[in-house]
């Protein structure tokens, strides 16, 4: 799909985010910026014009980021007043569904890059060029601009960039079951092994993705890594789920998961790591983000976490075995107040790069930047940040091999997470498991009408 | 109000009312009545069958025309005809969640039905004071909310949770009750009966207790042991609250949605994915026909539903008691 180009630009991506090398056209956000800068919006009138915001829930540090630069905005002036709701992530789509059904959905959202195209193709988000500055959207990174352009229009606001699975290995328990934490597993099959020798009693080897919503999206990197491409051909026009790579896939988790080297009945999800904190797993499959909540929750446990890149199949290195994900603010195509929102992300993800560059250091370091200013500012206020030995893995070793998330729609992931469901917990077998994920997903191309759909930017 | 004499014309001898003479011949004075009757039926209906109107016939009226189009919120509608209802009956998930309702519901009812008999029977046999207390304390389950009931029996259900180390106990265990497809719907199926057994044993004791004692006293004379009694006597004169119950109880059983959900999240892949969180799905997922397609899958489950109470109803009917 994306082969090569991905590499290259996020070969370049980590260049800027962790030698803060200039390899934008340059920033002209500057600090100071006002609610002015997203055009035509004042600072002082009679009354406020009332916009809705709503924030898909995250974690902590973030509810509390968002929430002092929301009450920051509406202080700064008199024009605008921005309306904060935050929404948990289970019920995020059907609140916003309900919304859109009722006429009444937000202004603006939190939006993942993967739902971009999809909802461009929808009409479900205004273009921000003719509300933004032009200087902020030169702003941000090439490299990742791609992930929110489509028809020469930017129709998100590019917050922060994230690898989606990443390997995190309890060092502790490595040394104590006779493994090396500094030479972590290379190949799945060496996955499976330190699971093995990790599980012993109530403490299980390793946690990874186990329902068919979380692994349609946390397995994209090893679809990619297996097959060097996803289950659907480039043009969108036929499934290729059946091909006997993807049955690779399945079988690593169906491994895992038989053999009872990962919690049969997790009590959190994917994007949770309280088991690695809570020491009931030796290893975690998890986002970069997880990083972050151990160094707020369990910051004794940083020494002795290990963090590595996902294994590949066959023990290469310098491959993909992680999609790079993230988050942007979208203008709804149906706001009545297009520029009043605008302003408002204008100011909070594309304004005073410090503000960004805050919301990297309440993230612990765990995410992305996006724009090449935020980078100046993060080497200006916190020049440490370089120092982290995970921090510099995870940039050298994931992100900079890492690829974009797959746009084609959310069906497709879902079949071939619930393939990957139905073969690790046995409820079919491996092969029939993606016959009926090919199935499905040429169903959901005939309906959907995707055929020769596929974005080309 | 005319009363139901007045249909038919009275003809005594020596006493024809002024009536009558007004209204012309009886014939004609009867079919007045009966239209001046059937208007203040018709007067007396009006408001059930306006709101009927407003929050039944047209809702169902106005889906029918929504499953017709496909469109998002963002985009005019394109009429697309009955192509959703094609999706929906070659859905394999459709047919996989109508399994999987009927089997919870299998689980459920007759499951219910019979603990709630049984705790109701011996309920019957307590004294004042003991038997409202086991009244209470029946009923309690019922005002715990479903949401709670799910987070305990999730827990209940964990690696290490209480029913693992149960069996550990008696060294049966552990097992995967929520990530084995064959176990999920039993497990969820233990609160969905826990819930309901409140209510539908207090149901089942009001129609014991309306069971006259001298019924099966004279049948204990006559040798009948308590098994005779129940087969012979309780059942049959129970008969409508059994049906009642069971109707009602299938097409709620059929419509649970909360429990799966909350407990297993429908999983393991769809194992606990009821029609109505299939149709739950369908509507949050992020698909641009996403409304059109829950619409109509909402739509063929109520022709189902519908069928299967009028199935049950047929089968089963309702009698008046022998001494009623």
């Amino acid at each position: 799909m994306r082969r090569g180009k991905g590499l290259t630009a996020l070969t370049l991506a980590v260049a800027g985010a962790v030698t803060l090398a200039a390899c934008g056209t340059g920033s002209s956000g500057g600090s100071g910026t006002t609610a002015a800068a997203g055009g035509g919006v004042g600072t002082a009138c009679a009354s406020p014009t009332t916009v809705t915001f709503w924030q898909q829930k995250f974690e902590d540090y973030q509810q509390a980021w968002y929430k002092k630069y929301v009450d920051q905005f509406n202080s700064s002036q008199t024009c605008v007043k921005v309306d904060y709701k935050v929404v948990p992530a289970d019920t995020w789509t059907q609140k916003l569904q309900a919304a859109q059904a009722a006429g009444n959905q937000p202004d603006v959202v939190t939006t993942n890059y993967g739902n971009i195209k999809p909802g461009v193709a929808q009409g479900q988000f205004a273009a921000l060029d003719d509300y933004l500055p032009a200087s902020a959207l030169a702003d941000i990174k090439p490299n990742v601009a791609p992930f929110v352009t489509e028809k020469g229009k930017h129709w998100g606001y590019p917050m922060l960039v994230e690898p989606s699975a990443v390997l995190y290995i309890n060092s502790d328990m490595a040394k104590a079951a006779g493994l090396d934490p500094a030479s972590p597993p290379k190949s799945w099959k060496d996955l499976v092994d330190w699971s093995t020798k990790l599980t012993s009693g109530n403490v299980k080897g390793i946690t990874i993705a186990s329902v068919a919503t979380e692994l349609g999206w946390s397995s994209w990197g090893l679809q990619y890594n297996s097959c060097g491409h996803f289950p659907i051909t480039d043009d969108w026009a036929s499934a290729r789920a059946t091909d006997s790579c993807f049955a690779d896939v399945v079988n690593l988790y169906k491994t895992l998961y038989q053999n009872k080297l990962m919690p049969q009945n997790p009590k959190v999800g994917y994007t949770d790591a309280a088991p690695f904190e809570s020491g009931e797993v030796a290893m975690m499959v998890n986002g970069s983000w997880a990083l972050g909540a151990i160094k707020k929750d369990k910051p004794d446990l940083l020494a002795k976490t290990v963090v590595a890149a996902l294994p590949t199949k066959d023990g290469g290195t310098g491959e993909t075995t992680a999609t790079l994900g993230g988050w942007t603010l979208t203008l709804d195509a149906k706001s009545k107040h297009p520029k009043e929102a605008a302003a408002f992300i204008s100011y909070l993800a594309a304004g005073d790069p410090n503000i960004m560059a805050d919301f990297f250091k309440q993230a612990g370091y765990s995410k992305y930047t996006t724009r090449t200013s935020v980078d100046k500012a993060i080497a200006a206020n916190d020049p440490s940040t370089t120092q982290d030995a995970n921090m510099k893995t995870i940039s050298d070793d994931i992100v900079a091999h890492g690829i974009a998330e797959p746009v084609y729609p959310w069906d497709i992931s879902l079949a071939m997470g619930t393939a990957i469901e139905s073969g690790m917990k046995g409820t079919a077998p491996v092969d029939a498991a993606l016959k009926t994920a090919n199935d499905s997903i040429n169903s959901t191309i005939q309906k959907q009408q995707l055929k020769g759909t596929a974005p080309q930017s | 109000m005319p009363t139901t004499q007045a249909t038919t014309p009275r003809k005594r001898l020596g006493s024809v009312t002024a009536e009558v003479v007004e209204a012309g011949t009886p014939e004609r004075r009867s079919s007045s009545a009966n239209r001046e009757e059937r208007r203040t039926a018709y007067l007396m209906l009006a408001p059930m069958v306006v709101l009927l109107g407003i929050f039944v016939v047209w809702p169902l009226v106005y889906a029918f025309k929504q499953s017709m189009y496909q469109g998002n919120f963002y985009k005019a509608p394109v009429f697309v005809g009955l192509s959703f209802y094609k999706y929906v009956l070659t859905d394999p998930g459709f047919y996989q969640s109508l399994k999987v309702g009927g089997y919870y519901a299998v689980i459920v009812v007759p499951g219910g039905m019979l603990i709630a008999l049984l705790l109701a029977s011996f309920i019957k046999t307590l004294g004042a004071r003991m038997a409202s207390f086991m009244k209470t304390t029946v009923y309690l389950p019922t005002v715990v909310s479903a949401v709670i009931a799910s987070v305990l029996f999730r827990l209940i259900y964990a690696d290490q949770g209480l029913a693992n180390w149960l069996l550990g106990v008696v060294n049966l265990g552990p097992k995967n009750f929520l990530g084995n497809a064959s176990m999920v719907i039993p497990a969820v199926a233990v609160p969905g009966i826990w819930l309901g057994l409140g209510i539908t044993t207090l149901i089942m004791l009001a129609g014991l207790l309306d069971i006259p004692e001298s019924y099966l006293e004279s049948a204990q004379l006559d040798g009948a042991g308590f098994l005779q009694r129940t087969w012979y006597i309780t059942l049959p004169l129970l008969k409508n609250v059994l049906l009642y119950l069971f109707v009602t109880g299938l097409v709620a059983a059929f419509q649970e949605f909360l429990l799966p959900l909350l407990i297993a999240n429908g999983g393991p892949v769809n194992a606990s994915t009821t029609p109505n969180l299939y149709i739950f799905n369908q509507f949050r997922s992020a698909t641009p026909y996403a409304m059109t397609f829950s619409i109509t899958a909402s739509l063929v489950l109520f022709i189902v539903l519908g069928t299967i109470s009028a199935l049950v109803f047929r089968l089963i009917k309702s009698e008046k008691a022998v001494d009623a």
